[in-house]
């Protein structure tokens, strides 16, 4: 399927904002990242973009929050199309099922994780097993099937990366804890049926699309919080694991 | 012979009317005296003649020359070579009188054994030999020329360190029982002398730096007082470690752990040393000396990030994987801009520039500054520290700077002492290039170990152009030739100052070397080139040989000497190949190189110098130095303009060897040898020579064989006509028939 069609209010809203950004003097090249990170957004024959502001927003939400630099959007991206490496950093995203990738996007894909690539898998069908869960397992059956999805543990360092949390966060909260895929020692897939998108997704207006439920404001804060850790796991992996960290860690989780 | 019994069977047969006992016993004597000499008659017997006589055999006296001879027979006695002496004197006319019955060989033996004048032998010979080989001896003498050995007498203390160090085993037992002749031994010397020797030192043959090594000394000690001594552990002149020794009456052994931590790597000497008592036997054997090759168990890296990217993700996963590196992070993960919310909630650290570029610098091995700015932590007061970094290089650390936004002439390190070590000279505020670019090795990086990615230069040349294009550049311009610096990689269509812009460069600055990696995106040659199906092979290779040539790998050092054995034996030369690449990285043909023995006190002993052959190889020898522990240094006349190669290694010249280190006599070996052979054994002092056992000599022919007929005397045919005559007269008396 092709990219969604840009609808009308996008498109004003991208206008407004291409205009105030000319207004502006030229960015300093001071804290610009000479290689910013462009996370790429996996382009698949189902619905692949249900929250099309999500990770323009989460990387806004990086660069205001962390020293990590994001390119302005994310990068649309198809497994079986050269170039996929240029984006270690992938997002695969759906509502409804997900159409079988073929497989040369299963190797593709395939040799993207193994060679230390990450993939986010986020469901935006709003419902634990769903639709997009089941496919993206019996996808993922295929390309490590010697890996299946686990529980990722909450003392997982996924969760200490950046923020220290205790607790999921989304759209909805259907599923208590994410699962992933481990590769030599690292996780290679994180998958959410929480739709982490839905809770990012902000129109270029500032309004948030959608709500979140049932916990509201916090919950989509957290959702946040966990872009950003997942974010930082794809960049430092286990970083926050190294010895000289933990009696800080310690020290404010007493 | 059965017609002569039937005969005679048949003659008592026909006695049997013979009333009278007597008679016919009388008659049965002489027919069968009568068939007896018939049948001599018919067999013609005859003598055989033979001449014979008895073997002449040899016997070695075989006279111990080792070094231990000159120790003291008993405390305050004569040398056991002199009380041996004085015995073959004393026994002179006993062995004048075996030398009558057999070939009398005298030989002395030590390592080697060979013939000597039985009266040199009687006089005192030299003892001077550095081992002692007692079956070494037995064999020589066993398989000399001439005749059969019949015997041995072995004269030694028994203090064999070669095949009988440890005593008789089932493989030495059984030799010489093959040797088949009675040994008989005399043992010089029953008591140990008064001595304190370092016997052993059991140290392996590396240790890792910055851990705890203990190696396990052995002290032999006889008829000394008891009390407190002092081991001392000293690398190259340096007391490292100590320990105090009880020496108990009735103990003559004792184990001395010595612990210590060798702070940098290398090769060096050790050396185990005891106190010099008074009244010692040799004073030679209070100390030994050892090398031992301190290296890294693994290299410690400090890899410190201005921000999370996939350069950094990349590199550290690498970093993290490989075994041999043990790897400290710093990642820059917020800025003071940035607004993440309550500090509570982080699980972020304070970045602890005083810690890791203070104190703990010279633990790390080598520095890593990814896309680091050091200017956001002026308030940490990090400018303090950077001539702390570039002191660090120079003193033998290793810096690797890599590029991006936050690197080289961005972050003007060109105004820091950091650009007095660095290989490139930043362009501060010069600005990053920003298009794509395939870096090509220059001909130094074609061979260089960093950036050699194929077996040939062209094969290199094709392996960085088949890797995926970079496309971010800082500016920076190479340092002027006779800097130590280096070009490895260079941006062809990238001008600066109308050269092509430097992508990796190399410097030596002082002991320590940089590395500089104008880009920060390296993980192209990884990542980016696995999805074409080629791998991440060159992208591990090339930050693996980096880390390893910034930390000096002795593997890829340009110099390198190396003696012919780390522990050699006195008075012989020394032999050391030394080889040498050039900048190129090929064989520096025609250059020349001195190598320098230098002792424990600094004191240069020996030095020579050669000129490179054309593959880049030289011999040389030094001549021999007194025994002792000894630095090897080696330089390389440097090519103008550029800084000369150095390496160090270190060898020992043995000053108690096996002879002097142990003056111990083994009576019981002597003892036991003899009685395993059937000789006879006896020790001196006062003892004389013992019972000297040997093969009886064999009787052989020596002439030729006559047969002499014995049948054909006359006397055998009267006595044949005599018995005949008679028996027939008696029968016809007795009215026989």
């Amino acid at each position: 399927m092709a990219p969604s069609p840009l609808s009308r209010r996008s498109f004003l809203a991208s206008l407004a904002a291409g205009l105030a950004g000319a207004a502006l003097p030229a960015r300093a090249r001071d804290g610009v990242a000479s290689s910013p990170v462009a996370i790429g957004q996996v382009v698949h024959d189902g619905r692949w973009n249900p929250r099309p502001g999500a990770l323009k927003r989460l990387g806004w939400e990086l660069a205001r929050r962390t020293s990590i630099e994001t390119t302005p959007e994310p990068v649309p991206v198809r497994l079986d199309a050269p170039g996929l490496h240029r984006h270690p950093f992938l997002y695969l995203a759906g509502e409804g099922a997900l159409p079988p990738l073929g497989d040369a996007a299963r190797a593709a894909l395939r040799r993207h994780l193994q060679f230390g690539g990450f993939l986010l898998a986020d469901s935006a069908d709003g419902l634990e097993g769903g639709a997009f869960d089941a496919s993206l397992r019996r996808e993922l059956a295929q390309v490590l099937p010697a890996a299946p999805l686990a529980p990722i543990p909450q003392a997982h360092v996924l969760y200490k990366t950046f923020y220290l949390l205790d607790r999921q966060g989304g759209r909805v909260a259907v599923k208590p804890w994410l699962e992933g895929v481990t590769l030599d020692g690292r996780l290679a897939v994180v998958s959410s049926q929480n739709d982490l998108g839905g809770a990012w997704d902000r129109s270029d207006l500032g309004d948030w699309e959608h709500p979140c439920t049932p916990g509201g404001e916090p919950q989509r804060e957290v959702a946040i919080r966990l872009g950003v850790n997942l974010s930082m796991y794809a960049l430092c992996t286990d970083y926050k694991d190294d010895a000289v960290h933990l009696p800080f860690i310690m020290k404010r989780r007493t | 012979m059965l017609a002569a019994l039937a005969a005679l069977g048949l003659s008592w047969w026909g006695l049997r009317a013979e009333p009278r006992p007597a008679r016919r016993a009388a008659l049965l004597a002489l027919r069968t005296i009568t068939a007896a000499l018939a049948l001599f008659l018919l067999l013609e017997p005859a003598v055989q003649l033979l001449q014979t006589a008895r073997s002449r055999l040899r016997f070695a006296v075989l006279v111990d020359t080792s070094r231990s001879m000159r120790f003291p027979v008993e405390p305050g006695g004569a040398s056991r070579a002199e009380a041996v002496a004085g015995l073959l004197s004393r026994q002179r006319a006993d062995l004048a009188g075996l030398a009558e019955r057999v070939d009398l060989e005298v030989r002395g033996f030590s390592a080697e054994s060979s013939p000597v004048d039985a009266d040199a032998a009687a006089r005192g010979l030299p003892a001077d030999g550095s081992r002692t080989d007692l079956l070494g001896a037995l064999r020589a003498a066993a398989s000399g020329p001439g005749r059969k050995l019949a015997g041995v007498l072995l004269l030694s203390d028994g203090a064999d360190n070669v095949a009988l160090a440890s005593g008789l085993t089932t493989a030495t037992r059984a030799e010489l029982k093959a040797l088949g002749v009675p040994i008989n031994t005399v043992a010089a010397g029953r008591e140990p002398p008064r001595d304190l020797a370092v016997e052993r030192v059991a140290a392996e043959e590396f240790a890792f730096v910055r851990s705890n090594v203990t190696i396990e000394a052995t002290l032999r000690a006889h008829g000394l007082e008891a009390g407190p001594i002092t081991v001392v552990l000293r690398r190259e002149g340096s007391v490292v470690a100590q320990a105090i020794v009880k020496l108990e009456p009735g103990r003559d052994r004792y184990q001395v752990p010595l612990t210590f931590r060798p702070d940098t790597t290398g090769t060096f000497v050790f050396t185990v040393a005891a106190p010099v008592l008074p009244g010692e036997a040799v004073t030679a054997n209070n100390q030994r000396s050892f090398v031992l090759r301190v290296i890294r168990d693994r290299v410690r890296v400090l890899l410190v990030a201005g921000r999370p990217s996939w350069d950094e993700r990349f590199l550290r996963g690498l970093l993290k994987q490989d075994p041999n590196v043990d790897l400290v992070s710093f990642f820059i993960l917020r800025t003071n801009s940035d607004q993440p919310g309550s500090q509570d909630q982080l699980s972020l650290i304070p970045f602890p520039v005083q810690e890791i570029f203070g104190p703990q610098l010279r633990t790390f091995d080598a520095v890593i500054l990814l896309n680091f700015n050091y200017a956001p932590y002026r308030m940490l007061d990090i400018e303090r520290f950077l001539p702390n970094l570039r002191d660090y290089v120079r003193g033998g650390g290793g810096l690797a700077m890599i590029g991006g936004e936050q690197g080289f002439g961005e972050a003007r390190y060109g105004a820091t002492p950091l650009a007095e070590v660095l290989p490139v000279v930043p362009l501060d505020g010069a600005g990053l290039v920003e298009e794509r670019f395939r870096p090509r090795p220059t001909a130094q990086g074609r061979r260089h170990p960093i950036t050699a990615l194929g077996a040939s230069e062209a094969a290199t040349a094709a392996a960085w152009e088949a890797l995926p294009p970079l496309e971010v550049l800082n500016r920076t311009r190479p340092l002027p030739p006779g800097s130590g610096a280096a070009v490895l990689l260079e941006a062809p269509g990238l001008l600066v100052d109308g050269q092509p812009a430097p992508v990796v460069a190399v410097r030596e600055a002082g002991a320590g070397r940089t590395l500089a990696v104008t880009t920060d995106g390296s993980w192209h040659w990884g990542y980016l080139a696995a999805e074409g199906g080629g791998g991440d092979g060159a992208y591990r290779r090339f930050w693996s040989s980096a880390l390893r040539w910034l930390v000096r790998d002795p593997e890829l050092s340009a110099l390198k000497a190396e003696p012919d054995a780390p522990v050699v034996d006195p008075g012989g030369p020394i032999g050391l190949s030394v080889s040498l690449r050039g900048a190129d990285q090929g064989p520096a043909a025609g250059r020349k190189v001195a190598v320098e023995l230098v002792a424990e006190d600094g004191r240069a002993v020996a030095r020579s110098e050669a000129v490179t052959g054309a593959d880049g190889s030289a011999r040389i020898e030094l001549p021999a130095v007194p025994p002792g522990a000894y630095k090897v240094q080696a330089r390389a006349e440097p090519v103008p303009g550029g800084a000369p190669e150095t390496s160090a290694t270190a060898l020992t010249v043995r000053g108690a060897g096996p002879e002097d280190g142990d003056a111990t006599p083994r009576p019981e070996l002597m003892a036991a040898i003899a009685e395993l052979t059937g000789g006879d054994s006896n020790s001196l002092p006062g003892g004389k020579l013992p019972a000297l056992r040997q093969l009886e000599p064999e009787v052989v022919e020596i002439g030729q064989r006559r047969d002499q007929p014995i049948w054909n005397r006359w006397w055998f045919l009267a006595g044949l006509c005599v018995s005949l005559g008679a028996e027939w007269m008696l029968r016809r008396r007795w009215g026989s028939w």
